[in-house]
């Protein structure tokens, strides 16, 4: 239970020791141990889900790596026999597996077969785009949804709130797509605000602050939705935090004490409030993965997502399996990370 | 209100359709991108089909995906969640890590992969979004079933004899029926979200008519962006998406459970949950 003194929020005190960076970080119980070996397994189970997945669906495996009605569908037999040698395929499954897990080890993702480049080279250029789309877009998200959930919550019911939570419930059913493609027709095409798309002017020969602001202008509306489509989780979960602060002892006794209104919402409720947002911060990692394939698609940015959808389209295997390896892992591992985090900010949570 | 209003004309709709459709949504019946007019109430696409007519046949594969994807999950998940609350130990601790398993895995890029690799088609999409819907509905009716088994009536009713279907059926599933129902329309509007997103990227049925498919074509063609084209090929089938989910959200709403948080000043509990269907978490997929 809170007593007046330690509800007093000055000062994380909730928090045992701060010497050491590293409390939460390395296991200390059994139960932050399993929490690895659970993270651990499910990227194993990643990584085998998409070496088998292509090898379970009916037909040959040649038939998976090259689909029926792309260019590359192979009919002659003995091509097939040479690629088949080629790829491996005809040693037996688990010889395929261990050959499968030792290139991965050494970072080969395979080759694309559309542009014949390995997939992790191609990979690579595109990370940091995605990166700095997704960083972005966060941000812009911290921004808009944590002082309208905190106002929110302040006010509940009256004011303000019901209208912000409206709007915020309504952006939260809208299909990203259907509001990317909306906004780009209007915003870049007919009003010409935004360029149309792509990450940088093409053969621009800018430099310095130049690049920057191009750079900016392309980014603006991708990262614009994507950090409206993650404020409204951000928003929904302030605000509720929010809430269940308002019956808090200490704001009666700042209230006693003579505080104004304003520092006691900002200073002290909201900022006690914040620990589950962070935790909904770090999850959006695993939400910014399912947008990010559909508005690098609609404002053809050239990152992870948009790599993946061109594999899907020119039913490209080694490409598409080289970008869903990328992406769950990431997301996997972030969640992890925010699992660990949790611990570190609140030690209630320690299983 | 609204909410139930919406959906019940978009299932007249969907079921009348047949008979509502001017023209044959698939066929060519005019000339590619006629303006709106008396006889294309929304002008035609690309390939010169009614675009009003692809818009009420819509609603048919929304309807059915919608419909056969909660079911899957409903029973899926009431069938893992009410074995796991009701016999707990060994079996409810692997349903539970099955469940943490799935939630953490990001749905978008398996369902994208599965898809792509076992060929687009309605069943596929439909079974998949069953498979990966279902863990919340688990979690939640296992929830609802643990803190109404410390009410007696369960033990009461063991105590006389009657075995656990019994149990399940005559008296859980009625108590568990509001959560139960007030999750679902959260799945379905996930599902035909998911549904249409997987058409928007090229995934979908292409033999189904369905609005993703429909935005993903208006996107793809360059004229999209000259002249008014897109208010009535672009919009419509969005809109239609649009209002159809938020239908089906307002219905959500309406029904959850209120698991009021404690606004008296005088509670000192700060442990309170949010309401399990208020605030999906960031986990679910295609959004």
């Amino acid at each position: 239970m809170t007593t007046v003194e330690e509800a007093l929020p000055v000062g994380d005190a909730r928090n045992g020791d701060k010497s050491d960076p590293l409390v939460g970080a390395i296991p200390r119980r059994r139960g932050q141990w399993l929490t690895l070996g659970a993270y651990l397994a499910t990227i194993f189970v990643l990584i085998t889900v998409n070496f088998a997945l292509p090898r379970m669906m009916p037909g040959d495996p040649i038939d998976a790596l090259m689909a029926f009605g792309s260019p590359n569908y192979v009919t002659d037999d003995e091509t097939r026999a040479n690629l088949a040698a080629y790829y491996d395929l005809d040693d037996p499954v688990p010889e395929q597996y261990v050959g499968y897990l030792t290139s991965l080890a050494q970072g080969d993702l395979g080759v694309s077969i559309v542009s014949n480049v390995p997939v992790h080279k191609e990979l690579g250029g595109r990370v940091g785009w995605s990166f700095l789309l997704i960083v972005t877009a966060i941000l812009i998200s911290i921004l808009i949804g944590i002082p309208t959930g905190i106002h929110s919550g302040w006010k509940r019911g009256r004011g303000l709130d019901r209208g912000l939570l409206t709007f915020f419930l309504s952006v939260q059913n809208l299909p990203i797509f259907f509001v990317g493609s909306v906004v780009l027709v209007v915003f870049s095409a007919k009003l010409g605000i935004f360029p149309l798309g792509g990450a940088t002017t093409p053969f621009n020969e800018y430099s310095g602050i130049q690049e920057v602001l191009d750079i900016g202008r392309h980014l603006a509306l991708p990262a614009l939705l994507m950090g409206l489509e993650f404020a409204t989780y951000e928003y929904l979960v302030m605000r509720s935090s929010m809430v269940a602060e308002l019956g808090s002892d200490y704001l009666m006794g700042g209230r006693a004490k003579g505080l104004r209104e304003r520092r006691l919402k900002y200073r002290y409720a909201g900022r006690n409030a914040l620990l589950p947002v962070v935790t909904v911060i770090g999850l959006q990692f695993s939400l910014a993965v399912t947008g990010i394939i559909f508005i690098e698609q609609i404002f053809s940015f050239p990152g992870v997502g948009g790599y993946m959808f061109e594999a899907v389209a020119t039913r490209d295997y080694p490409a598409m399996q080289g970008a869903f390896l990328v992406l769950t892992i990431t997301v996997v591992t972030s969640n992890f990370l925010v699992d660990v985090l949790n611990r570190r900010l609140d030690p209630r949570t320690v299983a | 209100m609204v909410g139930l209003v919406i959906i019940l004309v978009l299932i007249v709709v969907a079921l009348l359709a047949p008979w509502l459709v001017p023209y044959d949504p698939a066929a060519i019946t005019g000339d590619a991108f006629e303006r709106p007019s008396s006889t294309h109430l929304l002008g035609t696409n690309d390939a010169g089909s009614d675009i009003f007519s692809r818009l009420l046949w819509g609603t048919r594969t929304t309807l059915i995906v919608g419909s056969i994807a909660t079911a899957l999950v409903l029973v899926i998940g009431i069938a893992l969640g009410l074995t796991a609350g009701l016999r707990g130990g060994f079996i409810d601790s692997f349903v539970m890590r099955l469940v943490d398993v799935f939630l953490a895995l990001p749905v978008l890029p398996l369902l994208i992969f599965i898809a792509a690799l076992a060929g687009p088609s309605l069943t596929v999409s439909i079974l998949m979004i069953g498979l990966f819907a279902w863990p919340q509905t688990a979690r939640i009716v296992r929830n609802q079933t643990l803190s109404l088994r410390t009410r007696g009536f369960v033990d009461i009713a063991r105590g006389f004899g009657a075995g656990p279907v019994h149990v399940m059926r005559r008296h859980l599933i009625p108590a568990l029926g509001p959560v139960i129902a007030a999750n679902l329309v959260f799945v379905a509007g996930l599902a035909i979200t998911i549904e249409a997103g997987l058409s928007f990227i090229g995934l979908g049925d292409p033999a189904a008519v369905s609005w993703g498919a429909d935005l993903n074509r208006a996107l793809s063609d360059p004229q999209i962006y000259i002249g008014p084209l897109w208010l009535w090929w672009l919009l419509p089938p969005g809109l239609a998406l649009t209002v159809t989910v938020l239908g089906l959200t307002f219905i959500g709403v309406a029904l959850e459970p209120r698991f009021n948080p404690r606004w008296n000043r005088s509670e000192r509990s700060r442990s309170v949950a949010p309401p399990a269907t208020a605030i999906p978490a960031p986990d679910a997929a295609g959004r």
